[in-house]
């Protein structure tokens, strides 16, 4: 069989003879557990081209990487390759290893042997060891198609457009601006303070919420290096870290007419906050009765409350009584809740309502001692710091709990037309079960978050979201203001559910964050773009039909043997490097750098390549 | 383990590094398990690879490829279809040249989606341990004409 393979096909032709040292990585055992690293490392060798060929415990350590240092000098290498864990961890760690010993970064290749090897063949050792020696081949070979290449740099607009005039917007325009960095506050409503007016007193310290929404606001209208955009939104946006062009239409001309900027930002933060969730019609009752209302609609009931009443008004009437039910929509489960339109139920926790419940139910009965308190609750979740006194207070103030199932939400029903009291039935696990029945003149559903309307820029960007649909961060503890696109940031409850404080501190960590990425005039883009070999080139414009990228790919003439011709040309600053111009040129002229279609086939020969020691 | 004379397809993965790739570290991450005939290898998009690229492929010995891209997650502008129109393309021509078009399979595979992963690779290895190996000869003629076939293309709409 092998035969054959030779007759069909050829090695693709090696234009340089390297010398390539490859290190392979045990891992501390995640690997060599499982992958007989000494004998890859003594197969490898046998690869043409490679130079050096070692086994390090730990190569992302610093004596591993030493070690390919050492070796670039002493052994004179020109090519580098690491067999270890994921690109994602250690490719950039390995590339600036090979930098600081002189060589070019894109000369090294890294070879994933543990996610994709010793982890997922656990019960093969032989098919993983030769699985291992295989990939490593392939990587050899790349490298022997691989040329120095340079990163590719553009100017770094130092300017910053936030999305969302929230507690989280005004807050990383504030710090943003305090640092010199000139903002564009981009806020789709009439005003500042995103959902601030329409919180009453906030939970953990009883701050008026006006108090703290004019603080803020404040601090950015008092920044002339902060541009407030009100009653606007971003239409499109496009480019890259260092350079966004940005698109925003608003009602800032100069007569209030709506009009259209244009602008180039070097950094995006979304903050553009939650929805609270909207109950379905008919749920727990909801826009049946009148008396059925949200958390947020109880903020503002709440503020409205006049006079020295001993019973809560509303309507004209007095309130008995009002039942507070937590959860609604959020931790949803499959089968008992009605999916929304796009088919998904909000399984996660929205974490803010239980404190606000136990918040608003507190000052009801320290407002209104005549007004009872029931609270309907899975579980009651006051996480923060000083949010358990919340709980205890409202308890020594009279609040009665009822604990239900999420399988088993109460259920209410209307007795008898909109100005009598409605029936909650629940069955009770603080009291082992029973069924109990409760009237309540209000109920009050604690509604959770949804993600903030950011379709636009979701769209555009491609900005991931996670299973809740919130915007993702890249790793939530490492990473945890950083989104996927580079140069956009997140801060605030566009990310997540969060309470103003964790809000104002993810917004502080995004505007150092911001910061950090105006520190050099010039930002540097891996140089995957297209290239083209003029040699080859025949001017088909093939190519051109299939680049989604304005401006990407264009066709010039140039002077070539006295004749002028039509050559393809890569605008380096507007490829993307998708590719899709490669897969049709008839003379295959035009390549990404760094993936070139030679260097894929070169890794193939380098897999199929038959390494036995016998038959070499 | 596999008998010596057992036929053991060589499968390549060509896996989007956005969605695919980080999606099969995932089932290396959950410590779950396939075979080690595959192997994956990382691209900016699978758009970029021209039809005689897969064939060449075949010709080397690879008996099957699995592209698996990002789907409707693709971060570049139509890929996905562009990529979905080379591939159907591709497989027109296979099967009338004589190669099985089993031996490719376009799919999405995001960054989390063990179990497809997971049911992608199994179905093919399945597959192709019952068409036995790739008839690589088969595989190189129809790569030349391939490539042949792009160049004229180009003279005919030159001229
Ligand atoms: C009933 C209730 C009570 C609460 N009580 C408290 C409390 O007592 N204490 C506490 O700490 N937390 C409380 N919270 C939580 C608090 O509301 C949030 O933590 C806070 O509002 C989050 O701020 P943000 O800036 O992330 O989002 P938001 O406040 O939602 O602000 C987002 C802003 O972005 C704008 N925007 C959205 N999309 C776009 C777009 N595409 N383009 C332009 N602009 C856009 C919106 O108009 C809005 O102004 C409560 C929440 C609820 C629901």
């Amino acid at each position: 069989m092998e035969s054959m393979k030779q007759e069909t096909v050829q090695d693709s032709a090696i234009p340089h003879t390297p010398r390539v040292g490859v290190y392979i990585c045990r891992c501390g055992g995640n690997i060599s557990d499982v992958v007989d690293t000494d004998h890859v490392a003594e197969i490898c060798r046998l690869i043409p081209g490679v130079a050096v060929s070692k086994v390090h415990t730990f190569m992302c350590s610093d004596p591993g990487q030493q070690t390919i240092s050492d070796d670039i000098r002493q052994e004179k290498l020109d090519r580098v390759v690491v067999a270890s864990c994921s690109p994602f961890l250690h490719e950039l760690t390995f590339r600036g290893a090979v930098m600081r010993s002189k060589m070019n970064p894109y000369l090294y290749e890294h070879v994933n042997i543990r996610e994709q090897c010793s982890w997922a063949h656990k019960h093969d050792p032989r098919g993983a060891t030769a699985k291992a020696i295989q990939l490593i081949s392939a990587a050899v070979g790349k490298l022997s198609h691989s040329t120095p290449l340079e990163k590719i740099r553009l100017p770094n607009h130092r300017r910053a457009m936030v999305v969302g005039g929230g507690p989280a917007g005004m807050k990383v325009a504030a710090d943003l601006a305090a640092c010199g960095i000139p903002v564009v506050l981009v806020e789709r409503s009439d005003r500042l303070g995103g959902k601030l007016p329409i919180l009453n007193r906030l939970f953990p310290n009883g701050q008026a919420a006006t108090e703290l929404a004019a603080k803020l606001e404040s601090q950015v209208l008092s920044n002339p290096k902060i541009e407030v955009l009100l009653k606007s939104e971003v239409t499109t946006v496009s480019g890259f870290i260092g350079n966004f062009e940005v698109a925003i239409h608003g009602d800032f001309g100069p007569s209030g007419h709506a009009t259209d900027i244009h602008t180039t930002v070097g950094v995006i933060v979304m903050a553009t906050g939650f929805k609270p969730y909207v109950p379905t019609d008919g749920e727990f009752n909801f826009k049946r009765h009148p008396a059925v209302v949200t958390t947020v609609d109880f903020n503002a009931l709440l503020s409205k409350q006049k006079g020295d009443a001993r019973t809560f008004q509303f309507d004209g009437r007095c309130i008995r009584s009002i039942a507070f039910i937590h959860c609604v929509g959020s931790r949803q489960v499959d089968g008992v809740h009605t999916p929304a339109v796009d088919g998904r139920i909000n399984t996660y926790c929205s974490r803010v309502c239980c404190t606000t419940v136990l918040n608003q139910a507190l000052q009801v009965r320290q407002r209104f001692p005549d007004t009872r308190v029931y609270d309907l609750h899975q579980d009651i979740r006051t996480y923060g710091r000083g949010h358990e006194e919340y709980y205890t207070d409202a308890s020594r103030a009279g609040v009665v709990f009822y604990r239900y199932h999420g399988q088993e939400p109460p259920e209410v029903t209307n007795t008898n037309g909109p100005t009598s009291p409605l029936r909650i039935s629940v069955k009770d696990y603080l009291s082992w079960g029973e069924e109990l029945e409760i009237e309540a003149d209000m109920v009050v559903l604690a509604v959770g978050m949804t993600p903030g309307p950011c379709e636009t820029l979701v769209d555009q960007l491609k900005l991931p979201r996670g299973e809740d649909r919130f915007l993702q961060e890249i790793h939530p503890k490492l990473r945890p203001v950083e989104i996927s696109v580079n140069g956009v940031l997140l801060a605030g409850t566009s990310q997540a559910p969060m309470n103003i404080q964790e809000t104002l501190a993810a917004a502080g960590a995004a505007a150092v964050k911001a910061r950090a990425m105006f520190t050099t005039e010039e930002v540097e883009l891996n140089p995957y773009v297209a290239e083209v070999d003029a040699h080859l080139c025949e001017g088909s414009g093939a190519c051109l039909t299939q680049c989604e990228y304005d401006g990407a790919l264009a066709m010039v003439e140039i002077l070539q043997d006295g004749h002028t011709v039509r050559k393809a040309h890569v605008n380096a600053g507007l490829c993307v490097g998708c590719g899709a111009c490669v897969a049709v040129c008839p003379t295959q002229a035009i390549n990404v750098s760094g993936w070139r279609i030679d260097q894929y086939d070169a890794m193939v020969d380098g897999l199929v390549r038959d390494l036995t020691p016998t038959t070499i | 383990m596999l008998s010596d004379n057992k036929f053991n397809p060589k499968i390549l993965v060509l896996a989007t590094e956005a969605c695919a790739y980080p999606g099969a570290d995932a089932v290396g991450k959950a410590h779950l398990e396939y075979g080690a005939n595959v192997y994956v290898f990382r691209v900016p998009s699978p758009v970029l690879f021209p039809e005689d690229f897969y064939l060449r492929c075949y010709a080397k010995g690879i008996d099957g490829i699995l592209i698996a891209a990002c789907g409707s997650d693709c971060p570049y502008r139509g890929a996905y279809d562009r990529l979905a129109a080379h591939i159907d393309s591709l497989t027109t021509r296979m099967k009338a040249g004589g190669l099985e078009i089993q031996r490719i399979r376009l799919t999405a595979i995001c960054t989390v989606c063990i179990k497809a992963y997971l049911k992608e690779v199994g179905q093919l290895d399945e597959q192709l341990r019952a068409l036995g190996p790739v008839n690589q000869s088969v595989a190189g003629q129809l790569q030349h004409l391939a490539r042949a076939r792009m160049r004229d293309q180009s003279q005919m709409s030159a001229a």
